[in-house]
């Protein structure tokens, strides 16, 4: 898929120019997404309306109401409307900018989705920051000292990072850095920016450790492969200077992968944020999902799914676009199957 | 019919509970002076004897040393975020314990369990159907305007509404109309005698709001952008979805005794047990309820405040969810109950803070009974001693022997766990084959409210609260067709004692017929009663003053909590 969407991105480019192409392009990825939006939506929505269990014992919560107060809850909440009916009231809905009620919050979803928002854009953030400075980082430094004791070093943590679950990160890190040493606040988003950076540090590294270790171990390999390449030995052999090698013709080529593994791992992150929002008492979507699926609350749920779905086609579409610029190599091979 | 409230689910872990309170009443105006002299076995400086040790033992404490002073703020955890603060959909624990602070309803339950006058001075009950109530005056919401009996008219009448659906409905299945029948007056009529009516006006269900303000908020009433505009010591201050609730210091509150000694009251949600432990350690939060009891020796060693145990209406019960399976035959329940090694769950689940069952409800719950009643009705109830042996014999007579069992557990906290192991192993001595399904904390709270959830389960675990001061509302759950009489268990000499509690209007009827159902309940073991267990609270070192008891669901406890000296 990426291939072919950046072989038509070239094939524009040359017959309409690079806004043209640009334009087209872009066009083309919204109408993609859309429509996998659209997919999206409608699977979620009949899975949760087939899903067993039935909203209206949540909300009756406990006590045994009468038929008739049954049948007004149902009539109220649209219920009993048959399921194709219902899809379409809520995309109605939703194309206008409503993305409906909680019935478990009494509040519009997009309120509900705002007030949780911000902890989780600047968690995911912070995380995705680490990896790709931290991750990249080790996995060049890795490679370009390889088969010495800093090789190891980073072998070694990439090999326990991978091993170590997200909670069990988020443990350690309370306990020792947060209770016992008391460098970092062990509950709450915190207000004001250096206090929200405060307390997202520990939850941040809980988070990503494991992705920073894939992308450590991604990047290692990568340059490896390029380090051995025919061309680096020649530039080498040619005298030119090492880092410039490694800058231009290394890092560059190897960069591919690395994006592409990176814009995964990240869009995917959005949803893993659970586990760590519970341990340091953060509130954000990913426990908000976790809430909204068991408790039924179909708004909430089709609004976050529909949220990650969108981060990740955004993600993976940024990284599609960018993938000719810093490979020129996927931009000739287009150009050249024409 | 009834469905009792739903209550419970775990406990403190997690979310997941709630439980309803209640009071009991004797039936007129004057009642409730008397009551506040039967005060229950369990009071301050009772020493509890550790079960399954002779040396520890916890003590409950009526009341924490008093505040030295005002505090301009404190910080308390829930373990879970309210999903609401509506009156109306307040079942639970953490709504409960904040709204007890804000809203205030017609009666008030004190942290003895009594129960004594709120925002109406008096009530009278002239005939058995009706109830009248005389509106206090001079009192303020909020929003500074003046309550009259309309907003109690307004207020109460929503748990009829069925747009509404309030959790509440149950307390007035049997009114018939509320109206305001003088200048500061409002008369409750029912359809029948209720003996429990009265009680639940001390609750969540007696909650007066202005009716102004319902009209204006709407559906948006109670949520986190609107809040709510009651008349307690505290008013609403902000609500951060997700994140804390604020409260505020209310100064034209009506009742000088309980002014807030704290500015601003600050809720944190915090989900996670350890998490929770580990503020209190570190003093980020000042305290909370509900501790998790795997943490009880942490923090009684800890210099960071003081835990505190108070009175309780809570009884843990493993409850009967499929008749139809080998628990069907009442032999085989009374086998597996002897069978558990309640001693020993109470060592190694609730950290010994806890005491052996006699029966579905603390004993508590039945202060406002005269003592020599309740222990008389203890006394004829037949009792379940640890007794492998005898509970294998008695079940093999049943004839289930190798029949499966399913029990569901909840990993999230470590009681649940506990409790569960050691009724399979039970259910494993007397020859059943017990399976734990272990299911997530979400979905084990799904079990309380939803059948489709319940099913292929034989048996769940709960810690189940009564919501006033009244052994008939556990009791009346359990009546046929209630909603939470999960096992569809069914005796008509049970739901006929029930309805004759309901009906009778003397105290002493009221109990006799009480008494009847428990005896019916405790030879026949719809659920297993485990153990009973205190209200734990923590207190960080800046804070003192709370008076620890369940009644901090209704009572406004945060407003005596101030600066230790």
């Amino acid at each position: 898929m990426t291939a072919a969407l950046a072989t038509t991105a070239v094939d524009g480019a040359r017959r309409a120019g690079r806004f043209g192409a640009l334009a087209v392009s872009v066009l083309r990825r919204l109408l993609t997404m859309a429509v996998t939006l659209l997919v999206t939506s409608f699977v979620v929505f009949s899975s949760l309306y087939l899903a067993p269990g039935d909203p209206v014992s949540f909300l009756v919560r406990g006590r045994s109401p009468s038929p008739q107060e049954i049948a007004a809850i149902r009539e109220q909440y649209g219920f009993n409307d048959p399921f194709p009916e219902r899809y379409w009231h809520w995309l109605q809905g939703v194309l206008q900018g409503d993305l409906g009620r909680s019935y478990l919050f009494h509040q519009s979803v997009d309120q509900v989705l705002w007030s949780r928002l911000p902890a989780s854009m600047l968690l995911v953030g912070t995380a995705a920051l680490m990896i790709a400075v931290v991750g990249v980082g080790a996995g060049i430094v890795g490679a370009l000292r390889r088969g010495t004791r800093t090789d190891t070093a980073v072998l070694l943590m990439v090999t326990v990072g991978a091993a170590v679950p997200s909670f069990v990160a988020a443990i350690m890190l309370r306990s020792v850095l947060g209770v016992r040493l008391g460098w970092f606040p062990t509950i709450g988003n915190g207000t004001g920016l250096l206090d929200r950076m405060h307390h997202v540090v520990l939850p941040a590294i809980a988070l990503s450790v494991t992705f920073m270790a894939l992308v450590t171990r991604v990047t290692r390999s990568a340059m490896l492969d390029e380090l051995r390449r025919e061309h680096v030995e020649v530039a080498l052999s040619r005298g030119m200077s090492k880092s410039s090698v490694v800058r231009r013709h290394v890092l560059r080529n190897a960069l591919g992968p690395i994006v592409t593994v990176s814009g995964l791992l990240v869009s995917g992150m959005l949803v893993s944020t659970a586990i760590v929002e519970t341990a340091f008492g953060m509130s954000g979507v990913g426990s908000l999902l976790v809430q909204a699926v068991n408790e039924m609350d179909f708004q909430v749920v089709q609004a976050i799914v529909l949220l990650v779905v969108a981060a990740f086609v955004v993600v993976n579409t940024l990284v599609d676009l960018v993938y000719p610029l810093i490979d020129p190599r996927v931009a000739a091979a287009a150009g050249s199957a024409r | 019919m009834p469905a009792a409230c739903p209550s419970p689910v775990r406990r403190p872990d997690r979310r997941s509970a709630r439980r309803p309170v209640r009071r009991t009443l004797t039936a007129a105006v004057a009642a409730a002076a008397a009551l506040a002299l039967t005060t229950l076995s369990a009071c301050s400086g009772t020493a509890h004897p550790k079960a399954g040790t002779a040396d520890a033992a916890y003590r409950l404490t009526a009341k924490t040393p008093a505040a030295a002073g005002p505090v301009n703020s404190f910080t308390w955890s829930l373990f879970a975020e309210p999903t609401s603060i509506d009156y109306a959909y307040s079942f639970d624990y953490p709504p409960n314990q904040i709204l007890a602070n804000v809203c205030e309803s017609l009666l008030r339950w004190n942290p003895d369990l009594t129960t004594s006058p709120g925002l109406a001075t008096s009530y009278t009950h002239p005939t058995p159907t009706s109830w009248v109530y005389q509106i206090r005056s001079g009192v303020r919401f909020h929003d500074g305007t003046t309550l009259t009996a309309d907003d109690v008219v307004a207020s109460l009448r929503r748990n009829l509404d069925p747009e509404v659906a309030s959790n509440w409905a149950y307390p007035f299945r049997n009114v018939k109309s509320i109206d305001r029948t003088g200048p500061s007056q409002v008369t409750v009529s029912l359809k029948s005698p209720d003996s429990t009516f009265n009680k639940y006006l001390a609750a969540s269900p007696g909650t007066v709001e202005s009716a102004a303000t319902l009209k204006k908020d709407g559906k948006d009433y109670g949520n986190p952008a609107k809040g709510v505009n009651c008349t307690g010591p505290f008013s609403f201050g902000s609500w951060t979805s997700g994140q804390s609730l604020v409260l505020k210091r209310f100064d034209g509150y009506w009742d000088a005794k309980l002014k807030a000694k704290a500015g601003e009251v600050k809720f944190v949600f915090l989900s996670d047990p350890t998490t929770r432990v580990n503020a209190f350690q570190t003093g980020e939060v000042d305290g909370g309820w509900m501790v998790p009891p795997h943490a009880y020796a942490q923090l009684k060693a800890s210099q960071a405040g003081t835990l505190y145990f108070g009175r309780n209406t809570t009884v843990a019960s493993e409850i009967v969810n499929n008749l139809k399976g080998p628990l069907g035959d009442a032999r085989v329940r009374q086998a597996l109950l002897m069978a558990i090694d309640r001693k020993g769950i109470v060592k190694a689940g609730a950290g010994g803070v806890a005491d052996v069952a006699d029966s579905l409800v603390s004993s508590n719950t039945w202060s406002g009974t005269p003592d020599s009643t309740v222990k008389g009705l203890l006394k004829a109830l037949p009792s379940y001693p640890y007794d492998p042996v005898k509970a294998k014999a008695l079940a093999a007579r049943a004839g289930v022997t190798g029949q499966k069992v399913v029990i569901a557990s909840s990993p999230l906290d470590s009681q649940t766990t506990i409790i569960t192991q050691a009724v399979a192993q039970a259910a494993k001595a007397i020859g059943l084959n017990p399976q734990i399904d272990t299911i997530s904390a979400d979905k084990y709270t799904a079990l309380f409210t939803d059948a489709a959830a319940r099913k292929g389960i034989d048996l769940f675990l709960t810690f189940w609260y009564t919501s006033i001061t009244d052994p008939l509302d556990m009791y009346g759950s359990l009546q046929t067709g209630a909603f939470s009489n999960y096992g569809n268990w069914s005796n008509p000499q049970f739901d006929a004692a029930i309805d004759a509690a309901t009906v009778a209007q003397d105290p002493a009827a009221v109990a006799a017929a009480t008494g009847k159902a428990q005896q019916t309940a405790m030879e026949q073991l719809p659920w297993l009663p485990l153990y009973t267990e205190p209200v734990s609270v923590f207190l960080g070192k800046r804070i003192t003053g709370v008076q620890p008891s369940i009644a901090y669901l209704y009572y406004p406890w945060a407003a005596e909590i101030g600066a230790r000296g």
